[in-house]
């Protein structure tokens, strides 16, 4: 496990997909004990249907792909794995029993599902009276739409941003990332910490946390939001700033490269006018608005001689800000990515995966653990938590309690 | 109480707001305001309420508060600007500082803009039609999302009582959240690129026009036959076109025109009900202006109503402790520099 701040917490995580795994991901980056609970067929069946959406660790399914989907991998480094059914009798008790040796317990299932399983917040807390319980349906547990079903990019055009970034008020597009997701993620791992320190200062104490996909794609755009009841005009669109101009992505030298370029100020403007002796550097904000398309038009044949990263270099030389439209082997190779040493190739396969963005001293990705396989954890740890035997644990796995591989 | 001084502009202010929204006693240094999507008014009510302001240009005076706060946020726009500040030398046990590259290589001192940092950290490319240019993702999302990261490191040091310096990368924000882009490319040898709104991988996950509008679907396998009821072509769940999603994959333009045409002429309205009813996962593309008018967002009562600024609408931050909604927010006090933290 990663050593950081936070190694004395420990975290059972229930969750899936994406949002809840990088939550627990940047909290493992950060030193927490953080054990994915899972079902068996949480990593899908034995034998795989197809290739998944990421490819497999090295290439390769192996003879255990459950082990090697390169998408789950990527958000599990740093934690373990117990594999219990919660449905089970025994497993259902296994798990309350791990909650009463565990800080936090996390979860994104549908709004039902933990009561459905008897695992509500006030069974959780009889357990442990100290437990911190983070929940993060797609729509919450309350309000008209908490059965509706959920992905972060159903989510996200029902937060406003889809209608703000189109090419045009007839073409909305959504982000291509499912941005709501690590919004999400984010926002529960600071929802944690802030639980963690609350619960220090008070000495003890429960705490139940509730979250929604929805309401954290919502509150990012709070300033659009507020500023649209102020009288603020319809946003820009289509690259555009509402108060830098130029501001955009352009066509460069090489098939479908591009330049993403930010005009701040009248400063900026008066050296950016030089590339183009029709620009008039001196032209204010408004003028250049005015006159955008033109502008954008003298960039794009400044840029169209000029590879996309000579071009950010000669602007960032110039003191403009601009830089590449970057592929992911174009970030693999920036030299600013690879002297920070961001990408870290420490899973198998020396597949590089992204590093943590919170540098400090105690926080080193040279004691990253490699992402756990199903329940490698199993005996380990409900042996050093719970005291079961071997014999025991051996029981459980026959009976199917517990799981080291999913089912055909 | 922690205190926190706030030195920055967007990625500093939402580090901060998010300290004084959950009761930290933040005192920001007031700044010129740099080009952002919305006006000041809207920028200042969202990211700066509940601190206090201080309007202070005197750098040993704000080096004396430093000293007397539990944590620095500090957002500079290059590694130099940080240095030139001599930060390293003030006596604040908790430093956390945002730039746009990090502290440290080549280009610590680019400038940078938010599209800047999308491009290069990858999310422009995924984003916007394949024959036109990827799209920025609007906003200041990177800033915010760079915020986060600072608010999460400072609370777990303060959790462990250790005094650090803490070098958060907006860049490197951006490529931490990167979902499956960077091991599509390292483990299937695959460059992600832009769909328009397709998401490409599952069919059909893709925008569609109805009749008084736009709406979203994402039909992972599992949802395909409730798919078929919610568009009420039952035909199509033994059209071996559509069979599995490999099969829907290959004939994704069919499909989506197909779609297209069922639910051209159906109301937004009448579409929501019918995902509700068949269960599967839709959403409508909103205005921000309908986005305020939520039932649901209503009947959770997410918004908070800032004091004196009767009936306007903010977003909480989203997340709760034991369902107990914060205060109403009030806007930032400016205060004198001598009045604060005082005994």
């Amino acid at each position: 496990m990663a050593r950081g701040p936070l190694s004395d917490i420990r975290i059972l995580d229930l969750s899936h997909v994406w949002a809840g795994p990088l939550c627990t991901r940047i909290l493992s980056d950060l030193g927490a004990d953080v054990i994915k609970i899972e079902r068996s067929y949480a990593r899908g069946l034995r034998e795989p249907v197809g290739d998944p959406i990421g490819g497999w660790i090295g290439k390769d399914p192996g003879k255990e792909p459950w082990n090697r989907n390169a998408a789950f991998v990527k958000l599990a480094r740093n934690s373990r794995s117990v594999c219990v059914d919660l449905k089970h009798k025994k497993g259902r008790e296994i798990f309350l029993e791990l909650v009463g040796h565990a800080d936090v317990v996390i979860e994104n299932f549908s709004a039902s599902t933990m009561s459905n399983l008897n695992l509500d917040y006030e069974t959780l807390v009889e357990a442990n009276p100290n437990i911190i319980y983070l929940s993060m349906p797609g729509f919450g547990k309350t309000g008209p739409y908490k059965d509706w079903v959920a992905f972060g990019p159903i989510i996200e055009p029902m937060s406003g941003l889809t209608a703000a970034m189109g090419y045009s008020l007839e073409e909305p597009r959504n982000s291509g990332v499912a941005l709501v997701d690590p919004t999400s993620a984010t926002s529960a791992a600071a929802a944690i910490v802030t639980a963690i320190r609350s619960r220090k200062k008070k000495v003890g104490g429960s705490i139940k946390i509730e979250m929604s996909l929805h309401e954290a794609g919502v509150s990012f755009n709070g300033p659009w939001l507020i500023d649209s009841q102020l009288g603020a005009p319809s946003p820009v669109l289509n690259n555009g700033h509402p108060n830098m101009c130029p501001h955009g992505v352009y066509p460069c030298k090489g098939e479908d490269e591009w330049l993403a370029l930010a005009c701040e100020d009248q400063k900026d403007w008066e050296t950016l006018a030089k590339i183009d002796e029709s620009l008039d550097p001196s032209w204010t904000i408004k003028e250049r608005q005015e006159w955008a398309d033109l502008i954008n038009l003298s960039i794009a044949v400044w840029c169209e001689t000029r590879t996309k990263e000579s071009a950010a270099e000669e602007l960032q030389n110039m003191g403009i800000a601009a830089g590449p439209v970057n592929t992911v082997p174009d970030m693999f190779k920036d030299p600013q990515v690879e002297e920070r040493k961001f990408f870290v190739p420490f899973e198998r396969a020396e597949t590089p995966m992204p590093g943590n963005p919170i540098k400090m001293e105690g926080i080193d990705s040279s004691d990253w653990t490699r992402c756990p396989d199903l329940g490698e954890h199993n005996f380990e740890l409900l042996e050093d938590w719970l005291g079961y035997t071997p014999d025991e644990l051996n029981q459980f796995l026959e009976e199917g309690v517990i799981a080291n591989r999913p089912p055909s | 109480m922690d205190k926190v001084l706030e030195i920055g502009h967007f990625s500093s202010g939402f580090c901060g707001r998010l300290f004084a929204q959950n009761g930290a006693d933040v005192v920001r240094i007031k700044q010129d305001p740099l080009p952002s999507w919305v006006t000041s008014e809207a920028m200042d009510l969202y990211l700066h309420s509940d601190k206090k302001m201080v309007d202070c240009q005197d750098r040993d005076r704000i080096r004396d508060l430093a000293s007397k706060a539990d944590l620095l946020v500090f957002e500079g726009t290059s590694a130099d600007s940080v240095e030139s500040w001599g930060i390293d030398q003030w006596d604040v046990p908790l430093k956390s500082i945002i730039t746009p590259f990090g502290l440290t290589g080549p280009k610590k001192n680019w400038r940078s803009s938010s599209n800047v940092l999308l491009a290069m950290g990858g999310y422009t490319n995924c984003s916007g039609d394949p024959d036109k240019a990827p799209l920025s993702i609007p906003g200041h999302y990177v800033e915010f999302q760079a915020g986060q990261f600072a608010y999460i490191a400072a609370n777990a040091a303060s959790f462990a009582e250790e005094s650090a310096t803490i070098d958060v990368s907006m860049l490197e924000c951006v490529m931490a959240l990167s979902q499956f882009t960077t091991v599509q490319w390292s483990c299937a040898d695959h460059i992600r690129s832009r769909h328009g709104n397709d998401f490409w991988w599952v069919v059909p996950t893709n925008m569609f026009t109805c009749r008084d509008g736009w709406v979203f679907i994402n039909i992972t396998p599992n949802f395909w036959d409730a798919c078929v009821a919610f568009l009420q072509l039952p035909e199509l769940i033994i059209d071996s076109r559509f069979e599995t999603n490999a099969s829907r994959m290959a004939n994704r333009d069919e499909l989506h025109h197909i779609i297209q045409e069922a639910i051209a002429k159906v109301t937004k309205e009448e579409l929501r009900s019918r995902a509700t009813e068949c269960r599967i996962p839709l959403g409508v593309v909103m205005t921000f202006e309908e986005v305020l008018e939520d039932p649901h967002l209503l009947a959770r009562d997410f918004w908070q109503e800032p004091i004196g600024k009767q009936g306007l609408r903010m977003p909480d931050i989203p997340f709760r402790f034991d369902e107990i909604k914060r205060n109403p927010p009030s806007a930032a006090q400016l205060v004198d520099v001598d009045e604060v933290w005082n005994g």
